[in-house]
């Protein structure tokens, strides 16, 4: 601390000379950075800890209880549902978004006219903010005033209207259709930029070689963008099983939990009925298992990049 | 009352002419303590949006301008959707910081009985002045013989329904048991005019028919003792069992997904014959007469009747959605948020508020049941008595934090509405059992 | 580029991509229709015979006049921006310094560091805003906009140094061994000669953190509370669903119009954008 002050206040010539050394210079650098995620992420984080070993509700400090929350948690079963669910949303939406995203962007790689335009327009998903775009959305899948089932009967396929959010298989499969059309254009766009970073020569000489499309595509493409799509699908993974506003306008984790996720019911059960500890166990509960996923890929990334 | 307003009122006005004495503006910049009572005279009043919007804007426009007057308060009012009142007030206390006074619904001011203000005073005042509260409302508002939220209003929950579509199917006089209404539903829905009803996860609609329904079969959560949880019942397995069948013969499949307005709009749209609700779907068809119209091109609201539910085997009940206002102990101008609050129940400021609302939400005392708008409109006369029938989750038992906690967590709705979805009668009450112990055994 | 008849790219070029272009901008279609939609028009059911859901003959700006005239939009709008910007230019900094120093210094702890720094993106939103909501009330920026400015960089420094890393990383070493040895300080060569190089990195994690930011909803619904102090997500949310009243129009105004300042930002950006990304994923 007392260097720091000396670094600030000293004479330009020993600031300088600090900042010559790499160690200072980093320390100096990373400095922002940690006070700012030690004040907002990690002391919350430890609070959020202690929330959950004792029996806090709002407003009325707990006591300590040792692990009985958790117990009480995992005996739930609608915290059970609630995990199945994010893990079963999170799963098939990364699969979806990945192979829809690779597709888009292997279509954009293309040259065509307008490619700018158009490339700037698929991003709409993405950056409309997403409680506004899902009560578009919610508007398409009303039961009385659903535009998707007017369509569907004009081309004659259903007579019967179909009940979308009502129905717990296809509230699950239109939560998953929304987050799969808001994320695609950031996969699309991301594995893009992968794509244009393979030398086109590679493709060339691997067509002289007498290479096919597809087997062009397994064995250039795939590969050199495989560490891009690691990355991609690591943040991807990240934020959808945090996924929270999606549920929450949709169908408030209806009909009877069967949409609920890991964030909307422990903000149901957090903020809403104000029992904090039980809120913060079931967020926690979300961390290990969040926490494996991202050290498995971090670790393939790795071998990846390394090889 | 009037003394308590009166007083808090000269104190007030006592604060402003020290103000007013020592030179305004130059003055505060002079002592520099200028906050101390400037925060006195703002209150921020959370409500929720209104379903009636004009007592919005009456509030905005009219209301809150007078009461900076009378008082010196300048009221700072702002309004969010329904849902998210929770989160505010939890995020409230915990950050010791938020607004002054919040408006809750049902029994929830039980869930945060130690960060509130006794308000007793108040309450008392208004009560005695407009003899008496209803029995629900001090069973949503107070506890251990304190008043820890201010009751403000009950949102009448009854049936509309389409008069001409019912005496279409025979039933001229509406349907008073359960078998009649799912016999008229069964005919109405074969016509391609099922019933609707919210069963999904949202605070008013689905409770407010989902508790009735259970206790009119002798169903019930818990014992009077308030903790033997008895859902395991005869009676609920047989309520179960019924509203499968019914949902099936006579209800619009949708309403699985239906939120608090959903259902308004499907009957504003003419696609439902009868839906549970506050009186705001006449309302609104009575605000726009060409707009809603019926299949024969007449206006809606002439079709429009309200009734209350149907009685079952152990008798006829309601559930009313509650409203209140409680003053959290965060804050920082509990002297002025009483006196605004005092002001808005003396009758004469109140009724300004309780006739914008034409009915939809009743008043909690029980002098306004013989106000003479309910003379107005015969449609909306069932509402004027909402506040003396109607009961409160938890009931038999009295209410408390577990019995909003199960409402929060909405577990008897689900468990219709998991039984609707095809879950065997006996495992829907079970699973229903199993989350009422949890809540109720620690 | 495909080769062979003309039917080929039709099949496998113009039809997917006129499918993919359908499906992502319908929604948006959807929403601007509703918006001139008058509300008459609203309350046919699907199965009606006069629903017409893809054009409408009285077309009306009814809804946006209610949206500015009645409503705070004009200042949520306002506030959204400079709360977005704020909270990009700071966790900027704050991930270009970290980048920097994680890819380029040599120093103890580095790997570890840079883990610690990703794992704090894998914290859940829900586990933190209650005790965020201590800390805001200590600050007292409770209801101001330094409420999300303070808060927003966290989740959005992880991503902002991490994709800095990677850009950093694949910038040569030489280059600024070079501007060394012509005399520039370790930090005059970050400043001067790296940081230029890197400006397409920059831009693509600044405007990955303007949306998020530009996006974020539960803090801002937590943490804000005067009308005239809320962002557009929450601002619109809460002032406009009611139960009766046929919201849908300001509303999908209001999404229409709230996202049109960060559609000409990614207009603006988007080729920098992917040419960013692509120096990044290049390390």
């Amino acid at each position: 601390m007392a260097t720091t002050t000396e670094a600030a206040t000293g004479t330009p010539r020993t600031r300088t000379r600090l900042l010559e050394d790499e160690r200072w210079l980093a320390f100096f650098l990373l400095m922002p950075t940690i006070v700012l995620l030690a004040l907002f992420i990690a002391y919350p984080f430890m609070k959020g800890i202690l929330l959950s070993v004792t029996n806090t509700r709002v407003g009325v400090p707990g006591e300590f209880v040792g692990l009985a929350i958790f117990e009480k948690v995992w005996n739930d079963g609608i915290f059970r549902e609630a995990a199945w669910n994010t893990i079963y949303y999170t799963a098939v939406t990364t699969v979806f978004k990945l192979a829809l995203g690779l597709w888009l962007a292997l279509l954009l790689n293309r040259h065509f006219r307008g490619k700018a335009f158009i490339r700037a327009f698929i991003l709409l998903p993405f950056i409309i903010p997403t409680v506004l775009s899902t009560f578009a959305w919610k508007w398409m899948f009303d039961p009385t005033f659903s535009v998707l089932n007017w369509l569907l009967r004009e081309i004659g396929v259903i007579d019967q209207r179909i009940n979308w959010l009502g129905d717990p298989d296809l509230a699950m499969g239109c939560i998953i259709a929304v987050n799969v059309w808001r994320g695609v254009p950031f996969f699309a766009i991301t594995l893009l930029a992968g794509l244009q970073t393979i030398s086109p020569e590679l493709h060339e000489a691997a067509a002289i070689d007498g290479a096919n499309a597809r087997q062009r595509f397994l064995y250039v493409t795939w590969p050199l963008l495989l560490p891009v799509t690691m990355v991609v699908v690591l943040f991807s993974v990240i934020q959808t099983f945090a996924d929270f506003q999606l549920v929450y306008v949709l169908t408030e984790g209806g009909p009877a939990n069967a949409t609920h996720l890991f964030a909307t019911y422990a903000y149901q059960i957090g903020v809403r009925t104000g029992l904090l500890s039980e809120g913060a166990a079931i967020s926690l509960a979300m961390f290990p298992v969040l926490f494996l996923v991202v050290i498995f890929q971090l670790l393939y990334i790795r071998r990846v990049e390394t090889r | 009352m009037y003394r308590v307003s009166r007083r808090n009122l000269l104190k007030i006005s006592g604060a402003g002419a020290v103000a007013a004495s020592t030179g305004g503006l130059a003055g505060i910049l002079a002592t520099r303590s200028a906050p101390a009572y400037a925060q006195q005279r703002t209150v921020h009043w959370l409500r929720w949006n209104d379903f009636v919007p004009a007592s919005d804007q009456l509030l905005r426009q009219t209301l809150l301008p007078e009461a900076e007057k009378a008082l010196g308060i300048k009221v700072n009012f702002e309004t969010v959707n329904g849902n998210d009142l929770q989160p505010r007030i939890t995020a409230g206390i915990q950050s010791g910081a938020g607004p002054d006074l919040i408006m809750l619904f049902n029994n929830h001011p039980h869930l945060y009985k130690a960060s509130l203000t006794d308000i007793s005073d108040v309450a008392e005042a208004a009560g005695k002045e407009q003899s008496g509260f209803y029995d629900i409302s001090k069973g949503n508002c107070s506890s251990d013989g304190k008043w820890m939220a201010m009751p403000f209003g009950i949102i009448g929950a009854m049936l509309a329904y389409r008069k001409s579509w019912f005496d279409e199917v025979g039933h001229t006089t509406f349907p008073t048991t359960w078998e009649q209404y799912r016999d008229a539903g069964k005919k109405l829905k074969a016509m391609g005019r099922p019933i609707g009803q919210t069963m999904g996860h949202s605070f008013g609609d689905p409770p407010t028919f989902s508790y009735p329904y259970l206790w009119s079969y002798g169903g019930k959560e818990v014992e009077e003792d308030g903790k033997t949880v008895a859902v395991n019942s005869k009676e609920t397995v047989e309520s179960v069992k019924f509203m499968v069948d019914f949902w099936k013969e006579a209800h619009d499949e949708g309403g699985l997904a239906w939120d608090d307005s959903s259902n308004n709009r499907a009957f504003l749209s003419g696609t439902i014959c009868s839906t549970l609700n506050g009186a705001s779907i006449y309302i609104e068809s009575t605000r726009k007469p060409a707009q809603y119209q019926t299949d024969k091109g007449t206006p809606m609201k002439d079709d429009i009747l309200h009734a209350p539910l149907p009685a079952g085997p152990a008798g006829q009940f309601g559930f009313h959605t509650f409203q209140s206002h409680v003053l959290p102990s965060y804050s920082q101008n509990k002297d002025a948020t009483k006196a605004f609050l005092g002001w808005l129940h003396t009758a004469s400021n109140y009724e300004k508020w309780f006739t914008s609302q034409r009915g939809f939400s009743t008043a909690v005392t029980a002098s306004w049941e013989k106000h003479p708008m309910w003379g107005e409109d015969p449609v909306m006369a069932p509402f004027a008595v909402a506040g003396r029938l109607g009961r409160i989750p938890g009931y038999p038992g009295p209410t408390g934090q577990k019995a909003a906690e199960v409402l929060s967590k909405y577990i008897i709705t689900d468990m219709y509405a998991k039984a609707i979805q095809g879950m065997p009668a006996e495992e829907a009450v079970k699973w229903c059992e199993n989350e009422l112990v949890k809540v109720y055994q620690v | 580029m495909i080769e062979g008849a003309k039917w080929r790219r039709w099949v496998y070029f113009h039809i997917p991509l006129a499918g993919f272009l359908i499906w992502l901008l319908f929604p948006f279609y959807w929403m601007m229709i509703t918006t001139v939609r008058p509300d008459g028009e609203l309350y046919r059911p699907w199965n009606a015979p006069n629903y017409t859901p893809f054009w409408t003959n009285n077309p009306t700006f009814e809804h946006i006049r209610y949206l500015f005239a009645e409503t705070l939009f004009a200042t949520w709008l306002w506030n959204t921006m400079v709360i977005a910007l704020a909270a990009t230019a700071i966790s900027l900094v704050c991930g270009v310094f970290a980048g920097y120093a994680l890819s380029r210094l040599k120093f103890p702890f580095a790997g570890s560091l840079g883990t610690m720094i990703f794992v704090t993106y894998l914290v859940p939103q829900t586990l933190l805003f209650i005790p965020l909501a201590d800390i805001i009330r200590n600050f007292r920026i409770g209801d101001s906009p330094w409420a999300l400015i303070l808060t927003y960089p966290t989740f959005l420094i992880p991503f902002c140094t991490w994709l800095m890393m990677g850009y950093f990383k694949a910038i040569p070493k030489e280059l600024e061994e070079c501007a060394r040895i012509d005399g520039a300080s370790r930090w005059q060569a970050m400043i001067y000669i790296i940081l230029p190089v890197a400006v397409p990195g920059i831009l693509s994690a600044g405007i990955f953190a303007f949306t998020l930011s530009w996006n974020e909803f539960i803090y801002a619904l937590v943490f804000l509370s005067s009308p005239q102090e809320k962002t557009v997500p929450v601002g619109v949310v809460s002032e406009l669903i009611r139960g009766d009243v046929f919201f849908w129009g300001p509303l999908m105004a209001g999404a229409l119009l709230g996202s049109i300042p960060v559609a000409i930002a990614y207009s603006f950006f988007v080729e920098h954008y992917v040419s960013g990304l692509t120096g990044s994923v290049k390390g």
